[in-house]
């Protein structure tokens, strides 16, 4: 059962770190779809990914400086 | 060819991080309490790993539709990429440790040295545990990357995550001690920003986008993540001293 358990983790653990922070990727894509099934422009796609840059720029800045307020 | 190429590369490289945290493991096991009963538990992690690329591999392949299935394994790889680069942009900022295939290593052999009864069967759990897991990232690899890269893709990618393991167990038998040398950290690095790209490029081709120079775009959107890591890299070190 532990064994379970651990690789039922592991699967989550794959794709989810911090669940703030998917929920904001999988914001953004959600987003991303709306406007891509509205807009049709080639090459607009190129917004997402940089939403999603943008995003674990502050993701991992952020948690940085809780790491240091910490220590 | 291009398309093959990156296939077989993104496979290559996930499976060889995943296979030195493996091999790690099953050396830790083997070097201490004997080969027999680690090598058994590897065997039937790796037969049960296959198992899954074979049916999760076939079921997606033959029945999802093609843009559902970018769009799912795409946003899947997208977040999965994510995950590795948010954590090698931490890594190589200083702000969490370097892996250290020594350290876990040493943390394999306490977890040994603690259990004194029925040490085959211990041997045989832990070498099974520590292989399964680590390979069930090398499983969603393969069949996501291969998956999705249209007919063919599939062996490609089975063909890449092989030969991956073969060359870091084979490496790992030469040597006899964990493969501390592999530069695992900057492969995680890559892998995260070569599967972000690709994982947001098939999502996007699932929500019906057209990309310009079709899978040439992919080379744009590395770049912005990879442009993307190094302002974070270069903020977190701005703002304190490096720890590690």
């Amino acid at each position: 059962m532990r064994f379970l358990r651990a690789a039922v983790a592991e699967v989550i653990g794959l794709f989810v770190g911090d669940w703030a922070q998917t929920g904001v990727s999988v914001g953004i894509l959600v987003i991303g779809w709306f406007v891509l099934s509205r807009v049709h422009v080639a090459g607009i796609a190129f917004l997402i990914a940089i939403a999603l840059a943008a995003q674990i720029v502050y993701a991992t800045t952020l948690e940085a400086r809780e790491r240091a307020g910490r220590s | 060819m291009y398309a093959q190429l990156l296939t077989f590369g993104a496979a290559f490289l996930g499976s060889a991080v995943e296979s030195v945290e493996a091999l790690t493991i099953v050396l830790a096991v083997g070097l201490t309490r004997g080969w027999r009963s680690p090598l058994y538990g590897t065997v039937v992690a790796l037969v049960a790993l296959a198992i899954l690329v074979l049916v999760f591999g076939q079921l997606i392949v033959t029945r999802v539709p093609e843009l559902t299935l970018k769009l799912i394994i795409g946003t899947l790889i997208v977040l999965f990429g994510l995950r590795w680069l948010h954590k090698a942009i931490l890594r190589s900022a200083g702000v969490i440790a370097m892996h250290d295939e020594n350290k876990s290593y040493e943390e394999t052999l306490k977890e040994l040295h603690g259990s004194v009864l029925r040490q085959d069967w211990v041997a045989f759990v832990i070498a099974l545990k520590g292989v399964f897991l680590e390979g069930m990232e090398v499983v969603f690899i393969v069949v996501a990357v291969g998956g999705t890269s249209g007919s063919g893709g599939l062996p490609i990618a089975v063909a890449g995550g092989l030969l991956a393991m073969i060359v870091i167990a084979v490496t790992g038998v030469i040597v006899r001690k964990p493969l501390a040398q592999v530069p695992e950290n900057t492969l995680k690095y890559a892998v995260g920003v070569v599967l972000a790209s690709i994982g947001t490029f098939w999502a996007a081709e699932g929500m019906g986008a057209t990309w310009p120079l079709d899978l040439a775009s992919v080379l744009g959107l590395a770049a912005i993540y990879f442009g993307a890591s190094r302002v974070a890299v270069m903020m977190i070190r701005r703002r304190k001293p490096v720890m590690a």
